[in-house]
């Protein structure tokens, strides 16, 4: 059976689609708006903001902000690397734990499931908090001023396993596994040969999750990277700048003469606007990668496998 | 710890070297020391440190790992590594953010210096006011006593109406007469100027430019009780403007049920209405922003600014107008800027002894404290002929610790901008700041902790909406009164009165 | 770390192979359930804090040496959460708008999704997704300044028609009607995109060929959602189900103290248990008040999610979490 053909017998009528096109339409609009935003104060001048607020049609065009932040960050080539290096083995090896575990999850002839399956679901709802976490990470594990302090502390997350396993589940028929099995596979061969690649999808949607978790993550640098700030990943570096301006503008009454003098100096709303852009343009460029695999067997009609 | 101190002090004694410690005695140690507000990359950092430790290595055999905290991130990194027992061995602290001093120095966190600080800081200890030591004064773990080191910087406060001159020129006012005679919030020349350049700039133009909580204690001539919940202060003790160390019998009162105060939200909701304060000063997420961007633009007649020395020239030259600063009261210290910024020894110190060595010579002595807050001589800034220096301004933005936060700033040599002599007439400023009658007391709220925590919600619902004008005291004030003594601000109060009286009495 | 099986007399070897496939996948959970065991269950102890005024022990100033030095103070530290008659205020907004995001959050992705799967341009189809995960990418703080630009009093585009239309000016940040809408679709806006590429990709996943034998049997699309699209993502909507009902207490912070731009005057409408325990935090500093929250919320959470659990098994075994 050829695709064109398919496709033509099984989908909605003409009428139904459009209808269905506005409304994604117009839904994807609105989520794209404030970001057109935000790119267009981001290039605003300071001024303009000053005089007329955020606004679509500012007065005068401007890069200040973004030397400003390029002036302030030397260290911002080396973030880049950094929250590349941390989202890539991140990303990597946390889809690969929750893979596995979520794997034996999914097995029901596994003896320990239920036990497990609590094991992890558990931690979801409860929690040492976080003084306790940060002495556990630094004291026992040696999770600080390395790598490793920003990597370790995400690598499990409890709602990915779920997820994970629910699309094992619902995907990959079990009669599969047994197959399998009485082929002589082994389980490891079983998940990565044959579960995996049926689960694409589900796998691509957590290796997403995960990236943007650590491609976003500033709160373990804040914690755990204190000596050692050549290690910053990108997002903390502009966190820290963020709340430096923030800072300024709010107690430099505190702060003496020359502080104030800072904080009027600063293009801080514009800033703002321009931290934005240098996070979320280099995640927004690896998104179609991951989507590539979510939307892989879209459409009725497409081939699997 | 004590019988550690003790057997210290008692080899000092045998020794007979008081004071005099720089003897090949000194193991080497590393201290690692935790600043705050620094913009400090880890290049410029490791520069400066080997300077910095060649020249301890010689002085106190001392290493320093610095940290380099910065504004935002510095309350919950800190916090958490002080819950979690980091080995660090000097905090910066203060009593204006989370890292809280007193609350610190309670629970058990800092050590205590009293007898540390004859025996290994002399010079330190002579160099700081007695007024000063005196607020650094707190009820600790171990007692009363003092728990840390206090910076020698900007250490009295005066509420001051910044005025725009130029404007008020520009309206036909006589500008040297008008700041001569003082402004009065409640006067109507005051309401006649501000609707005068209201008229003269159009409907768009805010004259009366404030930051709420400032205005209402400058207008109110009230001060701030260290101790108070910190952001939301629900705490008013009304001193005298011109003599603010007389004493006119005042108590700890509700800051918001008084007549001053409903006196002062009537006019400022007046104000508002007649179109003087700008809706973005009424919402508490834009007001900064939109304060700083307004000081820069020029666009006001009246603000409030809490005085720092020489601030009029700079804010001149920065606006492009000139600036005048009109007291409203005059210059107090209070434990609010007497704590405004410490360095304590952390009881997880191994070394606090030879951390203190450290204070010491950074109080003390100039060529440290200005490599550690200016970095270095051709690096971060060049020295003139006449003795200021003037910064290299590429190098410098990559190594600008807090200044004002790093200890006694009055042995810096003064840039270029501030000119010679501008420590002397700086520290001539500050010394003769009146102590207000309380003089070094501190309200300990743990014991009302619960009461603090449901009035800091109380008062984020109604607070800055009543001091900015933003909604009529008339309807609001009663309701908001109300809800305060549902969470328990009697109790609050009467605990704070209760032991200030203790204080004054003992 | 996991029950060992019951003592056995029998031979080593036999024994190996008769427990070989247990062995080989507990060898796979191994690395996630260590991770666990370290840095979720290890510092569980630190639940006491809740019941402890914590203080530090200058002899010993370690964690474990200090929070046993502490005092235990009871109940106290939840005192605060209840010391004024608005607690049910706070408590009723945060229930209340994390039901309608639960109810909201499952039917608009699921419906975006399916429509999603009906087109037939995939690259179009792929371009709406894309577009739809943007607001995921921008904090809560990004977002509230975007909203600001249309309600700011002074330079708000709403306020500015409404000057242009010679009509009194609305000020936003103090009007409380319209935020429950408002707070609504912020959240639906920000995390539908999200929760949608959940569903599609479990959509992606149904083997085509249900879809053509259904059309063959002469099934219309309504009839093809319905008993094969809908069947199929019943198992991850119970569980996000599930899980949402969970975090029922929680509210996400971000979104209700930046978007009202912390304004007083919303707080009947905006105040959820979050944003209090966080302003009596910022007074206090004492980790012990939000140690205490936090239990509370993760204490009626649990109840609330076995019972959410509980339903969804009678209803359908296979879809519930455990």
């Amino acid at each position: 059976m050829t695709k064109k053909k398919n496709l033509r017998l099984n989908s909605v009528s003409v009428g139904a689609e459009a209808v269905i096109h506005v409304i994604l339409a117009a839904f994807s609009l609105c989520c794209i708006i404030p970001f057109i935003f935000v790119l267009i104060i981001s290039f605003s001048s300071e001024d303009s903001i000053r005089a007329i607020g955020y606004s679509f049609t500012p007065l005068a065009w401007s890069t200040e902000a973004f030397s400003y932040a390029f002036d302030k960050l030397p260290q911002i080539w080396r973030s880049y690397f950094n929250s590349i290096f941390i989202t890539v083995i991140g990303t990597v090896v946390s889809t690969l734990m929750c893979a596995l575990y979520s794997y034996v999850l999914y097995r029901p002839d596994f003896r320990f499931r239920k036990f497990f399956n609590f094991f992890s679901f558990f931690t979801m709802i409860f929690g040492g908090g976080l003084v306790p976490t940060y002495i556990v990470c630094t004291q026992l594990l040696g999770l600080r001023e390395n790598y490793a302090a920003l990597i370790v502390p995400l690598l499990v997350n409890p709602f990915n396993i779920i997820i994970m396993r629910a699309f094992f589940k619902s995907s990959v028929p079990l009669e599969l596994i047994e197959a399998a099995t009485i082929d002589g596979s082994g389980e490891y061969n079983t998940l990565f040969r044959i579960v995996a690649p049926i689960a694409k999808p589900g796998v691509a949607t957590v290796a997403l999750l995960n990236a943007l978790a650590f491609w976003n993550e500033w709160y373990l640098s804040l914690l755990y990277i204190k000596r050692n700030k050549i290690l910053q990943p990108l997002q903390a570096l502009l966190m820290e700048l963020q709340n430096n301006v923030q800072y300024l503008n709010q107690m430099a009454g505190q702060m003496g003469a020359s502080a104030i003098n800072e904080a009027a100096k600063m293009p801080s709303q514009s800033l703002r606007m321009v931290l934005v852009v240098l996070i979320v343009v280099p995640i927004a460029c690896a998104y179609p990668f991951f989507q590539r695999y979510i939307v892989a067997g879209l459409a009725v009609g497409s081939v699997k496998g | 710890m004590k019988k550690l101190l003790s057997l210290l002090l008692a080899c000092l004694m045998l020794a007979g070297v008081c004071g005099a410690y720089a003897d090949e005695a000194l193991e080497p140690v590393t201290l690692r020391v935790w600043f705050h507000g620094s913009t400090v990359t880890p290049d410029a950092s490791e520069k400066v440190m080997a300077e910095v430790n060649a020249y301890l290595a010689d002085k106190i055999n001392v290493t320093i790992e610095p940290i380099w905290g910065t504004w935002g991130d510095f309350d919950q990194a800190t916090t958490t590594a002080l819950a979690g027992g980091d080995e660090v061995d000097i905090y910066f602290t203060c009593n204006w953010s989370a890292n809280e001093y007193n609350k610190y120095a309670r629970d058990g966190y800092w050590v205590k210096l009293d007898d540390m600080l004859d025996a290994y800081a002399p010079e330190l200890k002579a160099a700081i006011p007695e007024g000063i030591w005196e607020c650094a004064i707190t009820n600790g773990y171990d007692g009363m006593g003092i728990y840390g080191v206090p910076a020698l910087k900007d250490t009295a406060t005066q509420n001051c109406w910044d005025v725009n001159g130029t404007l008020l020129a520009e309206l036909g006012y006589d500008v040297d007469a008008v700041c001569e005679a003082g402004l009065d919030y409640y006067s109507d020349e005051f309401e006649e100027m501000l609707q005068a350049a209201k008229d003269a700039k159009g409907g768009d133009f805010y004259p009366l430019l404030i930051e709420p909580a400032v205005l209402e204690r400058m207008v109110t001539h009230s001060s701030i009780i260290t101790g108070d919940l910190n952001g939301a202060n629900v705490l008013s003790y009304y001193y005298d403007a011109e003599h603010p160390s007389a004493d006119i019998g005042s108590t700890i009162v509700n800051k918001f049920g008084t007549d001053e105060f409903a006196k002062f939200a009537a006019r400022t909701y007046e104000f508002s209405q007649k179109g003087f304060i700008s809706p973005s000063c009424q919402s508490t997420a834009t007001a900064n922003d939109y304060r700083t961007a307004t000081q820069a633009t020029a666009e006001y007649l009246f603000g409030t600014q809490s005085y720092a020395f020489g601030c009029e020239l700079d804010f001149s030259n920065a606006r492009g107008i000139d600036v005048r600063m009109v007291p409203e009261t005059a210059a107090y210290m209070d434990c609010t800027s007497g704590q405004g910024a410490m360095m304590a020894v952390s009881i997880t110190s191994k070394n606090p002894e030879r951390a203190l060595m450290f204070l010491n010579l950074l109080n003390t002595d100039p060529t440290l404290m200005t490599m550690m807050n200016y970095g270095l001589e051709g690096f971060t800034y060049n020295t003139n002929d006449d003795g200021t220096i003037t910064f290299i301004d590429d190098a410098r933005a990559t190594y600008s610790p807090w200044t004002n936060g790093m200890g006694n700033i009055r042995i810096l040599p003064p840039t270029d901008a501030q000119g010679v002599g501008f420590w002397d007439s700086f520290s001539e400023y500050y010394n003769a700041a009146e102590t207000l009658p309380y003089g070094g007391f501190i309200f300990d709220a743990s014991e009302v902790e619960t009461e603090g925590a449901a009035l800091a919600n109380v008062f984020a619902e109604y607070a800055f909406n009543l001091m900015s004008g933003a909604v009529d005291p008339a309807e609001v004030l009663p309701e908001f009164q109300a809800k305060l003594e549902e969470a328990g601000i009697n109790e609050f109060v009467s605990a704070a009165q209760a032991q200030m009286d203790a204080y004054l009495a003992g | 770390m996991v029950r060992k099986p019951a003592q056995t007399r029998r031979p080593r070897g036999r024994w190996l192979d008769r427990n070989k496939k247990t062995l080989v996948l507990m060898t796979m959970a191994a690395p996630a359930a260590i991770w666990l065991l370290l840095l979720r269950y290890l510092p569980m102890g630190g639940i006491v804090l809740a019941f402890k005024d914590y203080k530090v022990n200058p002899r010993n100033p370690s964690f474990i040496s200090n929070l046993i030095h502490s005092k235990w103070v009871g109940l106290k530290n939840f005192a605060f959460l209840f010391k004024t008659n608005d607690a049910w205020i706070m408590f009723r907004n945060t229930i209340a708008y994390n039901v309608v995001f639960i109810i909201l959050g499952i039917i608009i992705p699921v419906a975006l999704a399916i429509m999603m799967n009906e087109i037939t341009k995939k690259h179009v189809a792929k371009a709406y997704q894309t577009l739809m995960f943007f607001p995921y990418f921008l904090s809560w703080v990004v977002v509230s300044y975007f909203l600001n630009a249309f309600l700011d009093a002074q330079y708000g585009m709403l306020p500015a028609a409404q000057r242009a239309a010679g009509e009194a000016v609305t000020n936003w940040y103090t009007t409380k009607g319209p935020w429950p809408f408002i707070i609504v679709f912020a959240n639906l806006w920000k995390n539908v995109g999200y929760t949608t590429v959940l569903y599609l990709a479990a959509i992606t996943s149904i083997d085509t060929n249900l879809y053509e034998a259904a059309a063959i049997d002469g099934a219309t699309k309504w009839q093809q959602v319905r008993y094969v699209t809908l069947p199929h993502l019943r198992t991850i909507i119970s569980i996000l189900f599930i899980m949402n009902v969970g975090k029922i207490f929680n509210a996400d912070f971000g979104l209700f103290y930046n978007v009202p731009m912390q304004n007083g005057a919303l707080f009947p409408v905006t105040q959820v248990i979050d944003t209090y325990v966080y302003r009596a935090f910022m007074v206090t500093g004492d980790i012990s008040l939000s140690s205490a929250a936090g239990l509370l919320q993760n204490v009626l959470g649990f109840i609330c999610i076995l019972g959410a659990n509980a339903i969804v098994t009678k209803i359908d075994a296979d879809s519930s979490l455990f």
